[in-house]
């Protein structure tokens, strides 16, 4: 009986089901989206360079596919006042993202490698040098969320997903949720973010948003000897298999890398002030130990398997982070002077020291343009470096920019930097650069360009110049020659074993715009110096991305 | 030595900054005001071959209105506002039939008086309007006078875009279109949202408008200050991932580095500016390629191994007791680029307090008991353990056995 019911039973459902959903269902939405995505294809060669025999010739085989998304007004909630011709008001919904995909699957990451130890062994080049993990193969978002405008009075904007924060001198990813809200009658905006900073080890993670790409040592673990204190630092094994991924190291685990970092910031900010901007912002983050990396008898003594060493003596968690920073600019007129004052500071709470600084104007009258700053900084790195309690010389630039805009381009610049030793005493560098860019006729514009610095780090003294054609709107072809003297210095000592050389560098290259957003490149270069003798490269481009620059 | 010799330059520098500034102030250059000024690309290029004095018919107390009946109702400003012919009729008794007409006590009528290249029996120089890409509503502004946004028109002949408002006069009152939410209340916005830039007659920039966003030539290259700017309005106009592409980029920028960079980037690593980890992660990026070309010490080292004027680090630069031991210095002076390349473990190799390392301390000098020591202890003490193994070595108030 059963049998003959159960099927009529399953078709009256499926009638209801049906019914209901016709009922019921939302008629369908089209929303606007723009969208861009980019294609690009690299194949090059890089030297491996041998004393003895030739060079080898490595060969990069890169595929980048990025994918730019942005949909807008998602429900039509601004549909009524758009066709009223009236400002977009009230809640609006609205979705950006970024994708992208990478592949290296060259020589150059995917090559192999022979070291040279009691016997030589032959391995993954990543294997050997795990940093080129990230140019393998990645799928990361670097951002994707959903934006809600125009809540409370549209005093409120809220994003949640994979969030952008930024500090004035770095951006990191957060996952989690961003709120900005305008203050009613008071000139202010208070910002705010939460959720986890955004790492490799993060779902379509990438490791560009690591606090600093350091804290690489915790990578490995220390291993008692036979007797306390005899140890070594071991990759972590964790009784790792060897399985020869193509897209990994093999013989890497950075545990502490993969723990989550919670990160919260807020900051205030003047809002709707005409001619003046200021902020003051915080943000902390943190992470938990690792804890347990193993086994706790994975060892041949007693040990308690904890990071970063299985004494036991780790704190539950530490702070990767944490900073506080101020930022002010102001842009007043007087005499017909654009005069446009800026300063910024941001202090690390867990380095107590302020470690980025600047302060500057820039004057601007008619086309003429001059820039007077001052520029203070202090390396710091992730909590878990260290390099954090390194003996860190600061350092102190003065720089001075000059540019006039007009039927040429004018630019000049010369800079000055103090390198502040422990002992009180200062090492120096400077230089100056300038150039002129004017056009010849409608079709031709040709720039010269001439550079010098010296003092720490080496000398450098060139020039270069370049004619650009652009006989019709949709095409250009270029030409630049550089010829750059190079004196190495090594570490401030006055002196060098490296030898002196003289570069040289021609450049010929062509875009020719199909349409809109639509070009084919191609770049020919042909270089010349002591150590290369004569090499070329020629590049060709296919961009359907293309955005001439004004 | 080096020091001195540029020390010397500094008056030398800070006196032609002082020249500048005084030709600035005395310049006699134009006042291109960029606050104020008339974008032309919001309000393109006009043809008026026509004669006429807004200040002889205010003078005779016409209203606006009577010429611009629109004006008062129009919705958009692709809305072409000015008076036909046939509104000046109303006035002007005009007779095509008779171009050179003079009406005795009426308002002039001949055709040249208003049309300065007139020929008999050749057709009338056309009036070029392009309409500005914005969204205008004259509708919302009834409640404000004509001259708030176009000026005093009782001195002005033919009105042309300079009686036209500023962005600067429509902040004014618009003081939350600084805000770069507000930005497409005025702006033509393109599918998702942006702002269009990108117009037949050019494309539109920002210009100096207290906004702190000026594009000026080289723009791509050098926009830290506008881009830092509190409220900064970039992405009105950009999408982040313009920003992101070569930020965090995976494919140089065809233009950014000179030619040949390869070989002269070691110059600019050293010294650490410009910053490199603007957009090259710090300790992936170099490595993997010194690594790969031979100019490490994992991976194939044969190229520098024996030839000191190759070799990546020269001679003398670690050595474990007396020597140069250049890298101390190096490593001061730029610790980022120590950490480009080189892992913690090995500064570890020497740099550690465990039995067994070298025990060569790499903290500055005053250590113990410093600002800096405290809280970085009471922040992350998990650093302190990477060398530090002994309970009674930790923390900052601890003192070193005899």
């Amino acid at each position: 009986m059963r049998g003959d019911v159960l099927p009529c039973a399953r078709m009256f459902r499926a009638w209801v089901v049906a019914v209901v959903l016709a009922a019921g269902v939302a008629p369908a939405h089209a929303y606007e989206f723009w969208l861009r995505a980019q294609t690009i294809g690299q194949a090059y060669q890089l030297r491996d360079y041998r004393l003895i025999g030739p060079d080898l010739f490595l060969g990069v085989r890169r595929y980048t596919q990025t994918l730019a998304l942005r949909i807008w007004d998602v429900g039509d909630l601004a549909a009524t006042r758009r066709e009223a011709h009236l400002p977009d008001r009230g809640l609006r919904i609205s979705w950006q993202s970024y994708l992208r995909i990478d592949h290296d699957f060259g020589d150059y990451t995917s090559g192999r490698v022979t070291l040279q130890l009691t016997a030589p062994v032959r391995r993954d080049a990543l294997d050997v040098t795990p940093e080129l993990g990230e140019s393998v193969a990645s799928l990361e978002l670097l951002y994707g969320y959903l934006e809600l405008a125009g809540l409370v009075d549209d005093r409120l904007t809220l994003q949640i997903g994979r969030v952008l924060a930024d500090d004035g001198w770095g951006t990191t990813g957060i996952d989690g949720v961003a709120a900005r809200f305008e203050v009613p009658s008071v000139p202010l905006t208070v910002a705010a973010s939460a959720g986890l900073a955004v790492r490799a080890s993060s779902p379509l993670g990438l490791s560009a948003y690591e606090l600093d790409g350091t804290a690489g040592a915790a990578c490995q673990e220390y291993v008692e000897g036979p007797t306390p204190g005899s140890g070594t630092w071991r990759l972590i094994d964790r009784n790792r298999i060897i399985t020869n991924n193509r897209l990994a190291s093999d013989y890497e685990s950075c545990p502490q890398r993969d723990v989550a970092q919670p990160t919260v910031g807020f900051s205030v900010a003047t809002a709707r002030l005409h001619g003046f901007g200021a902020e003051l912002g915080y943000r902390r983050t943190w992470s938990g130990s690792v804890g347990l990396i193993g086994p706790v008898d994975r060892l041949t003594y007693p040990d308690l398997g904890l990071y970063p060493n299985d004494f036991g003596q780790a704190p539950g968690s530490g702070v990767d982070e944490e900073r506080l920073w101020a930022r002010a600019h102001g842009e007043l007129r007087a005499q017909g002077v654009t005069i446009a004052p800026y300063a910024d500071v941001r202090y690390s709470l867990l380095h107590a020291v302020i470690d980025r600084a600047d302060a500057g104007v820039r004057l601007q009258r008619g086309g003429h343009t001059l820039e007077p700053s001052l520029e203070y900084f202090y390396p710091t790195f992730d909590g878990d470096s260290i390099f954090n309690v390194f003996s860190i010389e600061p350092t102190t630039d003065l720089r001075l920019g000059y540019q006039f805009t007009g039927p040429i381009v004018i630019h000049a610049s010369g800079w000055l930097r103090a390198y502040h030793h422990e002992t009180g005493t200062s090492s120096v560098a400077g230089g100056a650069d300038a150039g002129i860019d004017r056009p010849l006729g409608r079709q031709w514009r040709a720039r010269v360009d001439a550079l010098w610095d010296d003092g720490y780090g080496g000398r450098r003294i060139g020039a270069s110049a370049e004619a650009n054609w652009r006989p019709v709107p949709t095409f250009w072809l270029r030409g630049r020659a550089i010829t750059l003297g190079v004196a190495p210095d090594d570490g401030g000592q006055g002196t060098s074993a490296r030898p002196r050389y003289v570069t040289s560098s021609s450049v010929f290259s062509t875009t020719w715009r199909l349409s809109d957003g639509v070009a084919v490149h191609a770049i020919f270069e042909a270089d010349y110096d002591a150590i290369h003798d004569l090499q070329y490269r020629a590049i060709g481009m296919f961009d359907l991305a293309f955005a001439p620059e004004p | 030595m080096v020091a001195r010799r540029f020390l010397r330059w500094v008056p030398i520098v800070v006196a032609i900054a002082i020249m500048f500034g005084l030709g600035l102030a005395g310049s006699v250059v134009a006042d291109q005001d960029h606050a104020t000024a008339w974008s032309p690309i919001v309000y393109p290029m006009q043809r008026l071959p026509l004669v006429f004095s807004h200040a002889t018919h205010l003078a005779r107390g016409t209203p606006c209105a009577a010429c611009h009946p629109a004006a008062t109702t129009s919705r958009s400003a692709v809305d072409n506002l000015l008076p036909t012919e046939l509104l000046c009729r109303a006035c002007h008794p005009i007779d095509r039939e008779k171009p050179e007409l003079i009406v005795q006590g009426a308002p002039p009528v001949a055709c040249l008086t208003c049309h300065p290249d007139y020929v008999n029996g050749a057709p009338v120089a056309r009036v070029y309007l392009t309409p500005p890409p914005l969204k205008f509503d004259h509708s919302a502004h009834r409640a404000a006078t004509c001259e708030s946004c176009h000026g005093d028109l009782r001195t002005v002949a033919l009105a042309t875009t300079q009686q036209l408002p500023t962005m600067a006069a429509c902040l004014r009152c618009h003081t939350k279109g600084v805000d770069e939410r507000h930005c497409a209340d005025c702006h033509l916005a393109k599918l998702g949202g942006l702002i269009e830039t990108s117009f037949p007659h050019g494309v539109l920039v920002p210009a100096h408008g207290g906004l702190g966003d000026a594009h000026g030539p080289d723009f791509k290259n050098h926009h830290t200050q506008e881009a830092r700017q509190v409220g900064a309005t970039c992405t009105a106009c950009h999408d982040r991932s313009e920003c992101v592409a070569c930020h965090q980029g995976a494919v140089k920028p065809v233009d950014f580095h000179p030619g040949n960079y390869l070989l002269t980037h070691a110059v600019d690593a050293r010294r650490g500016k410009p910053d490199c980890s603007a957009c090259h992660r710090a300790q992936s990026f170099c490595v993997g390629c010194h690594e790969r070309e031979g100019l490490g010490t994992r991976g194939d080292t044969q190229w520098s191994a024996s030839d000191p004027s190759r070799a990546f680090h020269p001679p003398g630069w670690a050595t474990a007791g007396t020597g140069p031991n250049l890298h101390a210095r190096e490593a001061r002076r730029n610790v980022a680029s120590c950490a480009s390349c080189h892992r913690e473990n090995d500064c570890l190799t020497c740099h550690s307090a465990q039995p067994g390392a070298l025990h060569a301390s790499p903290h500055p000098a005053g250590w113990r008991g410093s600002a800096r020591c405290k809280a970085l202890d009471r922040g992350n003490r998990r650093m302190c353990l990477r060398c530090h193994i002994a309970q009674d070595e930790l923390g900052c108030d601890w003192t070193a056995p005899p």
